[in-house]
């Protein structure tokens, strides 16, 4: 963060771009001054000249001198930034917002709901847990994408798996030659949920129909209104709570989140 | 505190000072004043007319500024301002002051350009000796007359003013101009204006001083309520009441080329109520709004004033300075709003 003024951006060069699936990439930056966030804290990226977008990194909060952001194709900043080679500098602000809520994890079966590129934030969050699951009682992930193809981070998932105290599922919207898996949205994924309901809190992220869907499953497997996260990462333009614009009701979702627990904000209208 | 009498022509004469300190101040029309610079007025009338048309806000916070540079070749953002005088500022002006120094200045992040401007600024404040229709500040918990958040504040009083010193910064300003020693008469002048004003403004807003204001904050419904969309229908989405307001401080950033390797960073006001405020990246012409709906942003700002903003600042996103109520081409009157949806 800029520490005289927090509207610029500190200089980032883009060393590696991956290509995740046809309409997804991965940039992965190194700051020229440390960018240090917790998992789900989000940061600007500045595309000189161009605009700035929110992203919360995908990458490991333990990386401190790289930050990875996982980029849609969906909009003007984002069409720009695929077309980004590495060498290349960009800008970003940041860190802002609050960051999943770890320390309420211990203990607890961590449910991670994502939807299509809504897989990248809650990575931070795997990447996070990953290495300390001996402190949480189960880390079960639900993942749906339109097609095989867009399956975010699919060379991972076995890798995820593996992990004791881990389970993974992934779906598709329809069946394709080639896939044996589960075929239909996410929220086939969480029918007849085989998880202790009273210890669980869930974590969803993907677009705003999925995020719905997904929290009337939730809560007609059991859960609480409070034992859901959602991921409202988007709206946001200062990121400082000064600007306005992504407010539910009396919260700010650049500064009370970008995760916001349902059971806060589910009695105010346009939530999805 | 220490308490002075000025004359009027003493007051007057340092209009014409110098050119290199500026002084902005309402300048007298026919109807409301506006925000001039005061060495172009040289009429103190402005004073004891009701409070000006438009709000020293873009004083505070310009409609658009440059916020940032950067870039390889980036020069380093402007951090001198000039000192400003701002003469006859109202006390809703004030609370407004206050409101925007919490948003903009009171919690993690500042504004810089804010902070610069705010700090750069003299706040010769004045009581109201006359108000506007839609003046309702003790419908919000204020008054028509300031006691503190000023440098020096004014009374208008028979032949002069009565000025109240609160800072060094005051004091200075003052000094520069004649002054004696308030005398009792003065000062009980003072609080005769200030007790006939502030019974005025009750009077005028009896209509609506139901239990509807005294909640606070009011128990105004959510955005879903179909009563939104009986005031809805006469909105027709100008941001008139936003860009008026003086406490409205929703801004939109956006990046620019300002030469070969150089960019800027542009703060500029936006509204909540035009339907592209909350649009999110999408593509063109598809892109996602969770307010599609023109009742539910309408809903969302007079919630913001009357609710969520003594959740987020302890303190109501309205002075009652009615301008939105004057500004707004479908005759909305936010005190009809807050009294007809209330619980």
């Amino acid at each position: 963060m800029n520490s005289q003024n927090p509207y610029t951006p500190v200089p980032a060069e883009l060393v590696e771009v991956h290509d995740e699936t046809p309409t997804i990439k991965t940039l992965v930056l190194a700051p020229s001054e440390p960018v240090e966030f917790k998992a789900g804290q989000f940061v600007q990226l500045t595309l000189p000249g161009v605009g700035e977008a929110p992203f919360t990194p995908s990458g490991s909060p333990r990386e401190k001198d790289r930050i990875a952001i996982t980029i849609l194709r969906t909009g003007v900043v984002t069409d720009r930034l695929h077309e980004c080679r590495p060498g290349q500098t960009l800008g970003l602000r940041g860190p802002f917002g609050k960051g999943y809520p770890l320390d309420k994890l211990r203990g607890r079966e961590v449910l991670v709901v994502g939807g299509g590129v809504g897989l990248a934030p809650l990575r931070a969050l795997i990447l996070a847990l990953l290495p300390e699951t001996d402190t949480i009682a189960r880390l079960s992930i639900r993942y749906g994408a339109r097609c095989m193809e867009e399956l975010l981070y699919r060379n991972q998932h076995a890798a995820w798996a593996a992990q004791k105290k881990v389970d993974f599922a992934a779906t598709i919207d329809r069946p394709q030659p080639g896939w044996t898996g589960p075929t239909g949205v996410v929220t086939t994924l969480l029918k007849n949920l085989d998880m202790d309901k009273a210890n669980c809190l869930a974590f969803v992220c993907g677009p705003s129909i999925m995020l719905k869907f997904a929290t009337y499953a939730l809560e007609a497997e059991g859960l609480a209104p409070q034992q859901i996260y959602l991921s409202m990462n988007r709206r946001m333009s200062c990121g400082m709570g000064l600007c306005g614009r992504c407010n539910i009701g009396p919260y700010y979702l650049c500064k009370d989140g970008p995760d916001m627990n349902y059971g806060t904000i589910k009695d105010y209208p346009n939530v999805f | 505190m220490e308490t002075h009498y000025v004359q009027n022509a003493d007051l007057l004469q340092t209009l014409g000072g110098p050119r290199g300190k500026r002084m902005i101040g309402p300048a007298p029309t026919p109807a409301l004043a506006w925000l001039v610079s005061m060495q172009d007025s040289a009429s103190l009338d402005g004073l004891t007319q009701p409070r000006a048309a438009q709000s020293p806000k873009s004083l505070f916070l310009p409609p658009s500024e440059s916020v940032s540079t950067y870039g390889p070749r980036a020069s380093p953002t402007a951090t001198e301002t000039q000192p400003l005088v701002m003469l006859g500022v109202r006390a809703c002006e004030l609370r407004a002051r206050n409101y925007l120094d919490k948003v903009l200045a009171g919690g993690e992040f500042h504004d810089p350009a804010y902070r610069r401007r705010r700090e750069a600024i003299t706040i010769v404040s004045c009581d109201c000796a006359d108000c506007a229709e839609s003046c309702f500040c003790t419908l919000v918990g204020g008054q028509p007359f300031a006691t503190e958040g000023f440098d020096v504040n004014l009374t208008p009083v028979d032949g002069g003013f009565v000025a109240e010193v609160a800072t060094d910064k005051g004091r200075q300003w003052l000094g520069q101009i004649a002054s004696t020693p308030a005398a009792p008469a003065q000062l009980a002048a003072r609080e005769k204006l200030r007790k006939e004003m502030t019974a005025r403004l009750h009077k005028q807003n009896a209509a609506y001083a139901t239990s509807a204001f005294e909640s606070v904050p009011a128990k105004l419904p959510e955005g879903d309520d179909e009563g939104w969309q009986t005031f809805a229908a006469d909105c027709v989405e100008c941001g008139a009441c936003t860009h008026i307001c003086p406490t409205c401080h929703c801004f939109y950033l956006y990046d620019q080329a300002a030469g070969e390797d150089r960019f800027e960073r542009v703060r500029t006001w936006d509204s909540c109520l035009l339907s592209t405020y909350h649009r999110m990246a999408g593509t063109f012409g598809m892109k996602p709004t969770p307010r599609p709906r023109l009742s539910s942003r309408l809903a969302n700002r007079v919630l913001h004033k009357f609710v969520y903003s003594l959740r987020q600042y302890e303190l109501p996103g309205c002075v009652g300075c009615g301008r939105c109520v004057d500004a707004c081409l479908g005759a909305i009157d936010i005190r009809r709003v807050v009294r007809d949806l209330s619980a």
